[in-house]
């Protein structure tokens, strides 16, 4: 296990107005390898935002530990962590140029004047910023005023990088570009980030690892692909990407194929190494794993389209296929054909192989 | 209908002539003490004679160089600049010191929560509220009781308790309009509190701290109730000089030191709204 940055059963609480208290992080125990991008993603309210306060130094835990190679970070204050922070709004200094911001850091370290200029020059053309070290913050765009802030953090070159929601406030193509520019910035200066999301897509594309967090718990901590192919409960199969999960009662085994009967009487085959005869299972099944046209070895469900809703590049269809939830089809059309045949109330066939099933334990089957 | 009314041509003329007047009712009183210290009839000053300088020598060189007839009437300089100076003492120090307070108050209301802040809020700006005669009672009281002898000091003290209530409302409400994530920023960016204090956080509010400032120097500089009652022998102001000349007669000296007065307000406002319009 690589040891560069622990977490270890981290607890914060926070007082409510009634006078109750929440855990914002419940026990999270968190190991984050160097030179890693991982994201921690979560709803709002998850506590991801709370672990990335104690992380920087912000927040101090009321139990738990977080250390760095090795030694603990809890007595030592914000300001002396080898950590920096890229903020949700930014938190670029307003009466300070691009050129200052960027140097404020080394400025308070009292770095020498030459070295401060050529540091502050990489940094912003890092960033791509190169010749706006004169401008003020207020005379940038969203972008660049966020690759300032990211210029102002790494030009100290820290340990870990942690980024606070650094793209919610940008729209939605400046994001996607910035997404690709903050990866592989990440890859050229080769220092951990830590980057907190409640955007599924962007944790899914940028990181090495996701931490899923809800309700101040670490629910998977896993890779993008892992994340999504095999999530690890319900909260998190149905938080990543669109799912439709069957539950039910395995009632016949043979080899890896299971059977699950649902609450209604359906029958489904999907495969797994897990779960016996007569345990609850839950059976996710992923929009893109279910086709309206298949092959020989595919099982097939009958169902009625409900509802079909056209989002440009495809189709998603509703159906009701009489497993207790309607399941979500995406259905890539092509110009000029007929979509008549995929309306509500028409009678469709689905496709799937138990293969591409991932069955999970059911929480209040 | 209303729209209408106003639009029409002879309503707005009406509406004209009503700022006009609003205007000459504030401004004319004002006027007047300013055209009256020009004025060199000594004997009713709102009957014009000649134009003359005589009153604003008088106040700098004595009644002898002006050669002003009513000498008995007239101050020495003397005892002007005594007053001046006690009052410019008195305003610059008890200025000086409710800034210090009043802004390290606003800074610790803002940044930390706590029990009872509702009610520490409301306290801190009652000073403004109640009423100079019941503060300057209640500050002599109390310096008696104390056993302090009243001097420029009491006066100074009793200054800086209501001021301070003033300048922590002009920096609170600077402070309202600050992103209190930059004070965490330059944290992260490895300054110490000093160090973000100094160089985040005072630039941020500097506007407020030099308005709360100039606001308190002008309600110090012409505060005369709270004065009178906390003023010893020896420490008359200007504001109260100027009553005690007036008791003694309505002296055309009188104009020019109310003339005097207002211009110095006036200067040391224009540079607070001139300082305020570049910073923001």
């Amino acid at each position: 296990m690589d040891g560069f940055l622990q977490i270890r059963s981290a607890t914060k609480m926070y007082r409510t107005p009634e006078g109750g208290s929440i855990r914002a992080l419940d026990d999270v125990t968190l190991h984050i390898r160097s030179n890693e991008l991982i994201s921690l993603l979560g709803p709002s309210g998850c506590g991801k935002t709370t672990l990335l306060k104690c992380i920087a130094g912000f927040e101090d835990l009321d139990h738990g530990d977080i250390t760095l190679t090795g030694q603990s970070l809890t007595r030592i204050p914000a300001h002396r962590r080898p950590f920096n922070t890229v903020f949700q709004n930014y938190a670029l200094f307003p009466h300070l140029t691009v050129e200052r911001n960027v140097a404020y850091g080394l400025d308070v370290a009292h770095v020498e004047r030459k070295e401060r200029t050529r540091r502050v020059g990489e940094a912003l053309e890092q960033v791509g910023l190169a010749g706006f070290g004169a401008r003020m913050p207020n005379q940038l765009s969203g972008g660049q005023q966020q690759r300032v802030a990211v210029a102002r953090s790494l030009v100290l070159k820290p340990k870990v990088l942690l980024l606070d929601e650094p793209l919610s406030a940008l729209d939605r193509k400046m994001r996607e570009s910035m997404q690709i520019e903050l990866k592989s910035l990440q890859h050229s200066v080769g220092i951990t980030f830590i980057f907190v999301t409640h955007d599924q897509e962007e944790a899914l594309s940028m990181s090495d690892r996701v931490a899923v967090l809800a309700s101040g718990k670490v629910q998977q901590l896993a890779s993008p692909k892992e994340i999504y192919d095999e999530p690890q409960n319900e909260f998190v199969a149905n938080f990543v990407g669109t799912s439709n999960i069957f539950k039910g009662k395995v009632i016949a085994k043979e080899g890896r194929t299971l059977t699950l009967k649902t609450a209604n009487g359906r029958e489904l085959a999907v495969a797994s190494d897990r779960f016996g005869v007569g345990d609850d299972a839950c059976a996710v099944l992923r929009p893109e794993h279910l086709k309206l046209s298949g092959e020989a070895r595919d099982r097939a469900i009958k169902g009625t389209v409900t509802q079909s809703v056209f989002v440009g590049s495809e189709m998603h269809l509703h159906v009701d296929v009489g497993l207790g939830r309607t399941a979500v089809v995406r259905h890539r059309h092509n110009k000029g054909s007929t979509e008549a045949a995929y309306g509500p109330g028409a009678d469709v066939t689905l496709y799937y192989t138990p293969e591409a099933a991932h069955v999970i334990e059911c929480k209040g089957a | 209908m209303f729209e209408r009314i106003m639009s029409s041509k002879g309503w707005w003329r009406l509406f004209q002539a009503y700022g006009l007047v609003f205007l000459i009712f504030l401004y004319l009183p004002l006027a007047l003490i300013f055209v009256y210290s020009f004025n060199a009839n000594p004997i009713n000053m709102a009957v014009w004679t000649e134009f003359t300088f005589d009153w604003y020598k008088t106040i700098f060189f004595g009644a002898g160089t002006a050669g002003s007839f009513d000498a008995a009437f007239t101050e020495s300089p003397d005892r002007i600049f005594e007053v001046v100076r006690n009052s410019a003492i008195v305003a610059l120090s008890a200025s000086t010191i409710s800034t210090v307070i009043g802004t390290a108050t606003a800074i610790a209301i803002r940044r930390y929560d706590f029990v009872g802040k509702k009610v520490y809020q409301a306290l801190l700006v009652l000073p403004m509220i109640v009423p100079d005669i019941v503060l300057g009672i209640a500050l002599l009281i109390f310096f008696v009781g104390a056993g302090f002898e009243l001097s420029l000091l009491t006066v100074i003290i009793g200054h800086t308790t209501f001021l301070s209530s003033y300048v922590f409302v002009v920096v609170s409400a600077r402070l309202a309009g600050m992103d209190m994530s930059l004070e965490r920023a330059s944290a992260d960016l490895g300054a110490g509190p000093l160090t973000t204090f100094r160089r985040v956080t005072l630039p941020q509010i500097m506007p407020g701290v030099v308005g709360g400032f100039l606001l308190a120097f002008i309600i110090s500089l012409d505060d005369v109730v709270i004065t009178y009652f906390i003023a010893g022998v020896g420490s008359q102001t200007l504001p109260l000089f100027i009553l005690a000349m007036m008791r003694r007669g309505l002296r055309p000296q009188i104009n020019a030191l109310a003339i005097l007065l207002l211009s110095f307000t006036f200067t040391v406002a224009a540079i607070g709204l001139y300082l305020r319009s570049r910073k923001s």
